[in-house]
């Protein structure tokens, strides 16, 4: 029960969610790096769906795929996704030329991919994107956890433009909204606000922003021009969204 | 007792400029000692949104780094509970549960909390970082202190104007929402950890990391706000518990006998080795370039051992180890309360809570290493007295 009105689409390309061209026997893709990412979004959808049957703030799972080699086999890709019992919503094969159109065309709301290039063209055509790397195949699986970037670029490739923060904004609100959902602790969601530059006004700056965006942050972590691996592979985060956190006034 | 100073340059005791006559803190939450001027419950000169800021905060200091490397500072990661005063908050909590203590945080975020025991060793540390940016503006060489926090960033707002309120430098914090802050401390290459949770300090001390559970002392003693002054306990916190052990297990005279033998034999090392080797490592900065006598960082050693005997062992191994040690005091077991009564240190290290209740019964700031045979002693000696 997905009211598209309320539904939040997230669109993960496949070839994150499944390993190109890799066997997993039977005819069936092996697991990629963003398979925890997607079981700890389902996790999201199942535990909101305990707190009311009648839910309609979810989490709408679409799998995307350029790749014309995993569409001419899309029927692996479907029963691949049947065999791990994924729950997605949808399958979008797309050409390259027409792929920020299609992701807007199905009103998503979060794009995912592996892939630089691919998340640089879709952000500049103004659809929030975030990049997944090898480290997200190391999230946990029952907690999603997003970090929300409050100042200074982490990746300095994305250009932010006021639609992009927009959208960060809006997705974040939304996320901030399934977050109320649950108490204080054993939640499946987990939101985290990291400021990198800036000292502790700026993180203060970043938390209010939250706050008048309805979100109230988990865990809070001001680096403070520390360097943020090691911080990063303590916390884990399934993806990172910059922009739009900032305390700065836009 | 005898008092030695490892120090060629005696060093006169007592030494301790700029005492400042505080009001004494009678318990209540609201009393900021720290503080010389009054505060006004309705113009804390606090404003309920942070000023905007586009990058770097401008500093009102000139030169000097105020973003240090973490590997190349010496890192303190302190806990709200110790920095602050959270007791109410800390009622609220386990008498209502959490949602009920987050929502009591948020609504009082205007409040700035009163100063906890860890306070004055933060603002001696402020001190010292101001000295040493003075004397070496391009290093990385300084104290930095890191708020690690098991609160949820809910508390967040209330912390950075509690910060803000009392002029601390700290610029950098982990909010873990719950989640161990183990891993963080390590991330931050921390140096030492005062939380007042004592298994988190145990978690710490287990991965190699200093750590020290802290209390608040009924009353507290006023302290240099010039001069840092941190005082050790040797067996097992400078030095391992090799030698606790063994007068537990065959008292006096064999510990004698034990220390006798193994005299030219090195201790092993403890805990806070390392902590006291970093503190060296920072005096010696300041000796280069000729402040020895007015130092700001001073170290002593309060031992039970005696200085004629079992003491000798002790000096001999921070010598071998290159370790200086201000002012070593070997009290041949006479009680610790006095003498660091005097010293007036800003925080003491102990491995034995009763020694620990001691010192803070009479004003100083102990913080217990929860390290060794004594820990084994203790829990044996409790479910005994249980029964």
């Amino acid at each position: 029960s997905k009211d598209s009105d309320h539904a939040v689409v997230v669109a993960v390309a496949s070839r994150a969610v499944f390993e190109p061209g890799a066997g997993g026997g039977d005819g069936v893709y092996a697991e990629g790096v963003a398979f925890p990412l997607l079981q700890a979004l389902q996790k999201v959808n199942e535990r909101l769906l305990e707190e009311n049957s009648a839910e309609s703030l979810l989490f709408d799972i679409v799998l995307i795929t350029t790749d014309s080699q995993q569409q001419q086999q899309s029927s692996q890709l479907i029963s691949s996704t049947k065999h791990y019992g994924l729950e997605v919503s949808r399958f979008c094969f797309s050409t390259e030329e027409d792929f920020s159109e299609s992701l807007l065309k199905n009103n998503v709301q979060l794009f995912l991919s592996t892939d630089r290039n691919e998340v640089s063209q879709t952000s500049q055509k103004g659809v929030l994107s975030a990049l997944l790397d090898e480290y997200t195949a190391s999230c946990p699986s029952e907690q999603l956890r997003v970090l929300l970037c409050g100042d200074a670029v982490i990746r300095p490739d994305t250009n932010p433009t006021p639609a992009s923060r927009q959208a960060a904004q809006s997705f974040s609100a939304r996320l901030g909204k399934m977050r109320q959902r649950f108490g204080m602790s054993d939640s499946p969601l987990s939101i985290t606000l990291m400021t990198s530059c800036g000292g502790r006004d700026s993180c203060g700056g970043a938390l209010q922003t939250l706050r008048s965006l309805g979100i109230s942050a988990d865990e809070a972590y001001c680096l403070a021009g520390a360097p943020q691996g090691p911080i990063l592979s303590v916390l884990r985060p399934h993806f990172l969204l910059s922009d739009g956190f900032s305390g700065l006034e836009d | 007792m005898v008092k030695m100073s490892l120090d060629p340059v005696q060093v006169m005791s007592g030494q301790v400029k700029e005492l400042k006559v505080a009001p004494s803190s009678n318990g209540d939450s609201r009393g900021s000692w720290e503080e010389k001027e009054e505060f006004d419950q309705d113009h804390l000169g606090l404003t309920s949104k942070p000023i905007p800021v586009t990058g770097r905060r401008a500093r009102k200091v000139e030169g000097g780094i105020f973003f240090p490397k973490p590997e190349n500072a010496v890192t303190i990661a302190v806990s709200s509970r110790v920095l602050f005063r959270t007791e109410r908050e800390q009622k609220v909590f386990e008498q209502k549960g959490v949602e009920e203590y987050l929502r009591y945080q948020i609504e009082h975020e205007n409040e700035p909390f009163a100063p906890g025991p860890a306070f004055p060793f933060v603002k001696a540390l402020e001190a010292v970082n101001s000295r040493l940016r003075e004397l070496y503006p391009q290093s990385e060489e300084l104290f930095d202190i890191v708020l690690v926090t098991y609160n949820h960033a809910h508390v967040g707002i209330r912390l950075i104007n509690t910060i803000n309120h009392h002029n601390l430098f700290i610029e950098r914090f982990c909010m873990t929402g719950g989640s161990s802050p183990i891993g963080y401390l390590k991330a931050w290459h921390t140096n030492l950890y005062l939380s007042a949770d004592a298994d988190k300090v145990r978690e710490a001390l287990a991965e190699g990391i200093a750590a020290a559970t802290m209390f608040m002392p009924e009353k507290l003693t006023e302290v240099s706000q010039s001069q840092l002054r941190v005082a050790f306990d040797g067996d097992a916190v400078l030095f391992s518990d090799e030698s606790e052990r063994i007068f537990k297990a065959h008292g006096l005279d064999k510990f004698f006998e034990h220390e006798k033998e193994n005299e030219d034999t090195l201790l092993d090392h403890g805990p806070l080795k390392g902590f006291l080797e970093a503190l060296g490592k920072l005096q010696k900065k300041f000796y280069a370039k000729g402040h020895r006598l007015d130092c700001p960082i001073r170290t002593f050693l309060v031992t039970a051992r005696s200085a004629a005997s079992s003491g000798i062992r002790a000096l001999k191994t921070l010598r071998a180890w290159g370790l200086e040690i201000d002012e070593a005091l070997f009290l041949a077991g006479a009680p610790k309360g006095p003498m660091l009564e005097k010293i007036r240190p800003h925080i003491y290290f102990d491995d034995q809570m009763f020694h620990v209740e001691g010192a803070a019964e009479m004003g100083t700031i102990a913080a217990h290493v929860p390290y060794g045979i004594a820990q084994k002693h203790n829990a044996k000696q409790n479910t005994g007295v249980r029964k």
